[in-house]
């Protein structure tokens, strides 16, 4: 990884976007974090469209379920059925714990599914094990 | 090495001294309980489906993560990869690429074929321990595993 | 022949199918019926024909039939009944008929006969067959006023748990916003702000953990029954096993000490009953007194059923609490005294009774606790082959 990796970052709480971006932020592999807070805004961003013209094609992308216009399983479908897209892993990154959804979005090509602990301290680990683990040791394609 | 029915981690490794540096990782780290290692890619192909050698396995004992190497004699590692990610039956399973291969359209063909992830295999030792002892925890701890049954799966997707 | 009607009610209604060739034998049972006391209508037919028709278009209290006529068997009513789901009662009224016949008429359906020479008998036989359809419609009725509850219950019952799943559900998100910057609050801006502001962010902080983990109680306690996972045998021994290494830290922090009697092989949810082990274990810990606890658990069969006790040697209940404590919420010392959240064991009662079991505690204020619970025997006993063993604090460390 040369430059900075980028992150696209989907979840429609503020207050959990923040934490998640503090810690990445402050990692050993300091990211370009872009958040976006419903599933439209994240498939335009990826697609480049509208307000995100300018958009780079993230290396990451961390997406909640649970969100307005689009919901996380939508993205995640449209996603990973878009041979331009599909290569970007996809961290599913959610309060849920239901072992309906977790089936669900292997079955659809998540790449990795993670928990939103409730505990703070436990929180900010396992944001930092996700961007460890794919920018310090995973090789992501370009 | 006798397999037992509860496989935490399956390797897919032919290199011998690959496959003892990963084994120690692993158990250093106390990451598995049981690793099971399959030396081509035919053997973990029926390790996974539990077909020929492995008749007697069944889809309720899939293990819960694969680490699989690329170069393998018989079948290689993509193929492998390819059939596991488009079974239903074996699709949700998490499968991470272990890999010295460099090649970029090795990486861009293993996440189009549905990689959970991909990872080089660096040359030194102790970057070698630390890559699979940072993936085993990643994948084993952190990461939250589908069911290992499909039909456990599909009972758990069609509940309210 | 004139009858005394028996219970004066003279103007009874009786609407009668009467299957009878012979118009003047069917005049004396109208009759007859009439001198009983009821006031009777009547259609008279003779083919299998004109019984249909009437059977459909009118309703009818009775059906007298004849055992033989030229053009019918008084006897095919029956299924001319059955193809219209009929139940309407048939009463053959006859002449010479054998004895073995008509117990075999009887069997096959008519509610009874009654001998043309021996009139008499008929209108008893009619109040009787009233008497069982009256009877008949009754249950019926009743059978379907159960099953309506039934159905109301389940629903209410889902509807409840659906509501403590969401509301705990959802109100997880909020709460996880409030502890988590209350927290940051009290880290970053401790010492910065005034004193009292320090104490006010955590009481704060305190608030938030504490229905953080009220509510995860509250949602494992809602998710009992709804989680749709079929029993399968578990041997009790290794549901213990597993709660042991997941209180290692607790039993040797208290150097506890545990006596496990052979336990059987039940048909049970795993999840569950680890988790009403480590719930009713935990609590023997926790609630100890002077002496360090001690814990010995064993079951024993009694019929159909086997009985577990869990024994500790803690400070005991009060006889007056021994009901109150399985209710969910309700806590008898105060969170200084003993931490949680008075959950564990209305979750272990809910375990239990969702498995066709009871629980309940034998106690003493300062004399220790036996709770106990039993669970079907559903299975052939596996007791195990394991002898008692004791694990001290010791023991566990090297594991």
């Amino acid at each position: 990884m040369n430059s900075a990796p980028r992150i696209l970052l989907v979840d429609d709480n503020p207050a959990d976007a923040n934490l998640t971006c503090e810690v990445l932020a402050t990692s050993e592999h300091p990211a370009q974090v872009s958040t976006v807070q419903d599933g439209e805004q994240a498939l335009q961003f990826l697609h480049r469209s509208g307000q995100f013209a300018e958009a780079i094609r993230p290396d990451l992308i961390i997406l909640d379920l649970n969100l307005p216009r689009k919901d996380g399983r939508a993205v995640l479908a449209e996603v990973k059925a878009d041979p331009a897209l599909n290569e970007v892993p996809v961290v599913i990154f959610t309060t849920s714990h239901s072992p309906r959804d977790i089936a669900r979005c292997y079955e659809l090509g998540a790449n990795s599914y993670v928990s939103k602990p409730g505990n703070l301290a436990q929180f900010f680990s396992a944001v930092r094990s996700i961007e460890n683990f794919w920018f310090g040791f995973a090789s992501l394609p370009n | 090495m006798t397999e037992p029915i509860e496989v935490d981690i399956l390797l897919v490794e032919d290199n011998p001294d690959d496959l003892e540096l990963t084994l120690h990782a692993l158990r250093r780290e106390h990451l598995a309980n049981n690793i099971f290692a399959v030396r081509d890619g035919e053997e973990a192909v029926e390790f996974l489906f539990c077909t020929g050698r492995f008749q007697q396995r069944d889809f309720d004992h899939l293990p819960r993560l694969v680490l699989l190497d690329l170069k393998l004699p018989k079948l290689n590692g993509l193929e492998v990869l390819k059939r596991v990610k488009q079974d239903p039956r074996t699709k949700a399973l998490p499968v991470v690429v272990l890999t010295s291969s460099k090649e970029e359209r090795d990486l861009v063909a293993s996440y189009n074929l549905g990689a959970n992830s991909y990872i080089q295999k660096p040359v030194d030792f102790d970057r070698f321990r630390e890559i699979v002892k940072s993936a085993g925890l990643y994948w084993m701890v952190i990461n939250q595993r589908p069911l290992s049954n499909p039909a456990q799966a599909s009972r758990a997707a069609s509940q309210p | 022949m004139t009858q005394p009607s028996k219970n004066g009610n003279r103007n009874q209604r009786l609407h009668v199918l009467l299957i009878e060739d012979a118009p003047s034998d069917a005049e004396i049972e109208i009759a007859e019926l009439r001198n009983g006391g009821f006031d009777v209508t009547a259609d008279v037919v003779e083919t299998a024909d004109q019984v249909r028709a009437r059977l459909g278009k009118n309703s009818y209290d009775v059906i007298l039939a004849d055992y033989s006529l030229p053009n019918f068997r008084g006897m095919d009513t029956l299924e001319i009944l059955r193809e219209k789901n009929l139940y309407t009662p048939l009463i053959l009224v006859t002449g010479a008929l054998s004895s073995e016949t008509a117990v075999e008429c009887v069997k096959q359906g008519a509610v009874d006969y009654v001998m043309k020479d021996n009139l008499a008998r008929l209108v008893l036989s009619v109040r009787r067959a009233l008497e069982d359809t009256r009877l008949r419609q009754e249950r019926a009725r009743s059978h379907e006023q159960l099953a309506h509850k039934v159905e109301e219950l389940a629903r209410s019952n889902c509807d409840l748990e659906q509501f403590a799943y969401v509301a705990s559900h959802d109100l997880q998100e909020p709460l996880r916003m409030v502890a988590a910057y209350t927290q940051l609050l009290a880290e970053r801006y401790r010492g910065k702000l005034d004193i009292t502001a320090d104490r006010y962010i955590g009481y704060a902080v305190e608030g938030a953990t504490r229905m953080q983990a009220l509510l995860e109680d509250l949602l494992a306690f809602s998710r009992i029954g709804r989680n749709g996972v079929t029993p399968t045998p578990i041997d009790a021994n290794t549901a213990i096993e597993e709660v042991l290494k997941n209180l290692a830290f607790t039993l040797k922090e208290h150097n506890v000490t545990i006596t496990c009697n052979p336990l059987p092989t039940i048909l049970a949810d795993r999840f569950q009953m680890v988790q009403l082990f480590q719930n009713l274990i935990g609590n023997a810990i926790k609630f100890h007194g002077k002496q360090p606890p001690n814990v010995t658990i064993s079951a024993e069969k009694h019929g159909e059923e086997w009985l577990f006790s869990i024994f500790d040697n803690g400070i005991g209940i009060a006889v007056e609490h021994k009901e109150f404590i399985f209710k969910i919420f309700q806590r008898l010392h105060t969170r200084a005294e003993y931490p949680g959240n008075g959950v564990g064991l209305a979750i272990c009662k809910k375990i239990v009774e969702h498995n066709g079991g009871r629980i309940w505690v034998d106690s003493e204020l300062g004399h220790g606790s036996n709770f106990r619970f039993t669970f079907p025997a559903a299975l052939a006993d596996k007791a195990g082959k394991k002898e008692d063993y004791e694990l001290s604090a010791e023991n566990l460390v090297g594991r």
